[in-house]
């Protein structure tokens, strides 16, 4: 639905579109244009069924949001679909639907999307409706009012009563002092209702400009018609000076945090996080983040792959068990592993035999067979990828809002099949360590159920 | 490097088909290769990529669970990945995960009410291709249901289970089934009692009893010709037996029964913060004849995303949920239709209220005609988007092979969609569904 607050990880690189080796092919089917608005357009050819998926990139997100205003660029997300001057609220999602469209639009820390997937020949009439969004959106406070309380039932849906939501809400805010990463992408709910319409206006007047914008379109097009239609729909809006962007860089951390999380639950969670490096723009030679989404691979990206063996498989101290690393975003990032624990088994016990793994790994490095497995891995999701137009056209977005160029996509595919387990076991060892770990937490709490008072539980202690 | 120069070749393959696909519009069809060993076998030949998904869809679904071993089919299906004896011996569960991560390949059991599904994705390249299927092979004919992996994996899903129930969304789906199924299987739910109960010769004797030719159907769709496909269904089934002793009739699935008003409700109290409110009750089976008219008329009720009236009254112009829906799964069996969404605590019987009457008062007139043009509309023009690539296909196919449909139905759907009337809908609606035949769950609710 409207808005999956959408976090990229280490699974997206791997598992979505690109080209890595299609560098012949991708690049060849990929063109870059820039208007004189500054608006950006890429083109990924893709011509296997006579399908389209259009998405417009705003670099504009959570981390853009100053507190007490947290939630806002979501909001605003929520009204683009309350009209415009000529559109009116609701006409938009008609409008494509009357098309055979799919719609929908998402938030994340680092930018929001909106995108429509349509049969080729109804491109211009989508590119019309979201050009005119970019520029002409009129929503009223009678609208604001109502979609306000939606946007509360999403964060109590997603996250009140979600004890991992909770959770992971409260490991970014206490892995992050000053970073605003440390806010939730769908805000805190004191701010949600505190929030006003004209908090959302400002948010849209400052952020929504075609020189803060990419267009994306992928599927069976041609560029060159599709260069003028974008001229067309999108060339008419005016550039804008950006907001001054503070640069907002999270202190050193310097010691080892912990944080409790008491919710409705059976079993305790555990997540830690340690305060990693990213791949920089123009630095795509930096190894150390190579060897930290192929550690992240080799600690959870198969069946047997360390972790799910020896957590889950040999020792049975959790129930499951992730890993996550995002190698590209604007803000800072962590390396996440995260564990729900098995019956009668502690979060002490789960935190030690983590560590055990992780020391394993820094002590001992990691088995060439190991790495291998992970790069083929990498290889043959580059050829199932182009399944999907979508998928490509979400990876290109992502990419390009991190700083980067869907260019280099297999610049970094390429590097990521050089790394050596030495360089794996080096970032562990670097790394993975207490100066820079955040522990958190979830406390189970018995929840009242009238299902426990009747006797039909029989699924309870 | 094993696969760069596959992809190289790969990427070659691209720039060759794309040229003369651009103009292809029409819908590939799908041919039935020769049956084998039982099961049917059907193709759809994609060329521009070098891979291949293949799906087995075997008739061995949780509605064939004894009541008290709730959660048998899921367990027997689910440990297949976990050792297999092959031709060439024993397979452990790392060989085997370790086995799909270095072909490159995907390959995973999923087991839902009617059917477990095999799926399988792999390079087309004839080597790749043949281990993947020799490994499907073994994990398909002979799964070693060891008895620690069955314990740790009980153990597992026992941990899940009790930590579903802290869940409100868990919750309300299993009372949900529970009221709407009646007497049919699918209304028990595993527990952690009928977990403990299933043993490893319990899963020896349903997936022998189960897991046979005649059960099966398998799909393929990708860069394979007709003679390939014929040999990676032989080279899929060619250890499973044909047939095997007779399984017991399911016991009838009837139309959720009228009765009293009294009795359509059920509330459980829960200490969320939102209410979870689930309405509906069996419908139509995908071969019924009102499929079509259920299907348009559901896009306009509640199927319809941002359009629907049910997001239009509760959503739009009340701002009571995030999501509200509704939707009919029909397969070989009558499945059920259902509505729902989750509201605040507090204002709970509003939200029902809202519901209940756009659902009451759409039963009752039908869609206006503009709504059902808008409807078709969608649809049909739509129909691109459900079939633009190998995985959808392979879906598509699928889904037609197990409810027996006409090998033309991709061809004719929009069709059938352009031909549905304001009459079909209304009296599809009213022939198939009825609001005091219709179960409500409410959980979490608040009075102010």
């Amino acid at each position: 639905m409207r808005s999956t607050l959408l976090r990229f990880s280490f699974y997206f690189i791997l598992c979505c579109p690109s080209a890595w080796a299609a560098t012949d092919v991708g690049q060849a089917n990929t063109h870059e244009f820039q208007l004189s608005n500054g608006l950006k357009l890429i083109v990924r050819e893709d011509h296997r069924a006579p399908t389209v998926a259009h998405m417009v990139w705003y670099r504009a997100g959570s981390m853009d949001e100053v507190n007490g205003k947290t939630g806002v660029a979501h909001v605003l997300e929520h009204m683009m679909f309350k009209g415009t001057n000529k559109v009116k609220s609701g006409e938009f999602s008609r409008l494509v639907a009357a098309v055979g469209g799919r719609e929908n639009a998402f938030t994340s820390r680092d930018y929001t999307a909106y995108f429509q997937q349509v049969e080729k020949s109804k491109l211009d009439e989508v590119m019309k409706l979201e050009a005119d969004r970019m520029s002409n959106l009129n929503f009223d406070d009678a609208e604001f009012l109502k979609e306000i309380q939606v946007v509360m039932e999403e964060r109590r849906l997603r996250t009140e009563d979600n004890p991992s939501s909770l959770l992971n809400e409260s490991l970014m805010a206490t892995a992050y002092m000053s970073s605003p990463y440390r806010h939730p992408v769908v805000g805190w709910m004191n701010d949600l209702m505190n929030m006003k319409a004209v908090d959302a206006r400002d948010w849209y007047r400052s952020w929504y400009k075609p020189n803060n914008a990419t267009v994306v379109i992928a599927g069976d097009v041609d560029p060159k018609a599709i260069l003028k239609a974008v001229e067309k729909y999108y060339g008419v809006a005016s550039a804008r000076e950006l907001p001054d962007r503070k640069p907002q860089i999270e202190p050193v951390q310097k010691g080892i945090k912990r944080v409790q999380v008491k919710a409705p639950a059976d079993n305790a969670q555990l997540a830690m996080a340690w305060k990693v490096p990213k791949l920089q723009p123009g630095k795509l030679d930096d190894d150390e983040p190579y060897a930290l989404e192929l550690l992240a691979a080799v600690l959870d990206g198969y069946d047997n792959a360390r972790l799910n063996r020896t957590l889950v498989k040999q020792e049975r101290v959790v129930n499951d068990v992730g890993v996550g690393y995002d190698m590209i975003s604007r803000g800072p990032e962590l390396f996440l592993i995260s564990t729900s624990m098995a019956k009668g088994k502690t979060v002490e016990q789960a935190e030690s035999s983590i560590r055990k793994a992780l020391k394993e790994v820094g002590d001992k490095g990691i088995l060439e067979s190991e790495l291998k497995r992970i790069k083929v891995r990498i290889l043959s999701d580059q050829i199932y990828k182009r399944d999907s137009i979508f998928g490509q056209a979400m990876e290109i977005g992502s990419t390009e809002m991190a700083g980067f160029s869907w260019r280099d996509i297999d610049v970094m595919l390429e590097k990521m099949q050089t790394i050596t387990p030495a360089q794996v076991q080096a970032v562990a060892k670097k790394y993975l360590v207490d100066e820079g770990l955040t522990v958190a937490v979830l406390d189970p709490q018995a929840r009242q159920s009238g299902e426990n008072k009747q006797g039909d539980n029989r699924a309870a202690k | 490097m094993l696969l760069n120069e596959l992809i190289k070749q790969a990427s070659m393959t691209i720039a060759l088909v794309v040229g003369m696909m651009a103009s292809a519009q029409a819908i590939l069809p799908i041919e039935k290769l020769d049956s084998f060993k039982g099961a049917q076998a059907y193709l759809v030949q994609t060329k521009a990529l070098p891979m291949i998904d293949i799906e087995i869809s075997i008739d061995a679904g949780d509605r064939y669970d004894p009541a008290v071993k709730s959660g048998l089919a899921t367990v027997a299906g689910r440990l297949m990945n976990y050792g297999a004896r092959s031709e060439r011996g024993l397979l452990s569960e790392a060989q085997i995960a370790d086995e799909i991560a270095d072909l490159g390949a995907n390959l995973g059991v999923s087991v839902g009410g009617e059917r477990a599904i095999m799926r399988i994705r792999t390079l087309s390249r004839k080597d790749l291709r043949d281990r993947a299927v020799q490994l499907a092979s073994a994990m398909l004919s002979a799964p070693t249901y060891d008895a620690k992996i069955l314990a740790r994996e009980k153990q597992r899903m026992t941990t899940a289970l009790q930590e579903a129930q802290t869940k409100p969304e868990s919750v309300l789906d299993r009372r949900f089934r529970k009221s709407v199924y009646g007497n049919y299987p699918l209304a028990n739910s595993p527990t952690v009692q009928s977990i403990a109960n299933i043993g490893a010769t319990d899963l020896q004797q349903f997936h022998k009893q189960f897991y046979r030719g005649d059960r099966m159907i398998v799909s393929i769709v990708g860069d394979v010709t007709k003679t390939e496909a014929v040999e990676i269904v032989q080279g899929l089934l060619q250890r499973v037996p044909q047939s095997g002793s007779p399984i017991a009739k399911l016991p009838e699935f009837e139309r959720s029964p009228v009765e009293p008003f009294s009795q359509r409700e059920v509330i459980i109290p829960f200490d969320s913060q939102q209410a979870h409110i689930a309405m509906g009750m069996t419908a139509v089976t995908r071969s019924n004849p009102d499929y079509f008219p259920l299907l348009v008329g559901n896009y306009v009720l509640g199927g319809g995303g941002f359009v629907s009236r049910l997001m239009s009254e509760v959503r739009e112009k009340r701002g009571l949920a995030y999501s509200v829906s509704s939707y009919f799964a029909p397969g070989k069996d009558a499945g059920i239709f259902q509505a729902g969404l989750q509201t605040k605590s507090d204002q709970a019987a509003l939200a029902l209220d809202v519901m209940s009457s756009t659902i009451s008062q759409f039963i009752a007139n039908g869609p206006t005609p503009s709504e059902l043009d808008a409807a078709k509309a969608n649809l049909v023009n739509g129909y691109p988007l459900r079939i633009d690539n190998n995985r959808k296909l392979l879906d598509n196919v699928s889904s037609i092979a197990w409810n027996n449909l006409p090998l033309d139905t991709m061809e004719v759907w929009t069709k059938q969609v352009e031909a549905v009337t304001l009459e079909q809908v209304k009296a599809a609606f009213q022939r198939n569904l009825a609001m005091d035949r219709m179960k409500i769950v409410v959980l979490g609710a608040k009075n102010k």
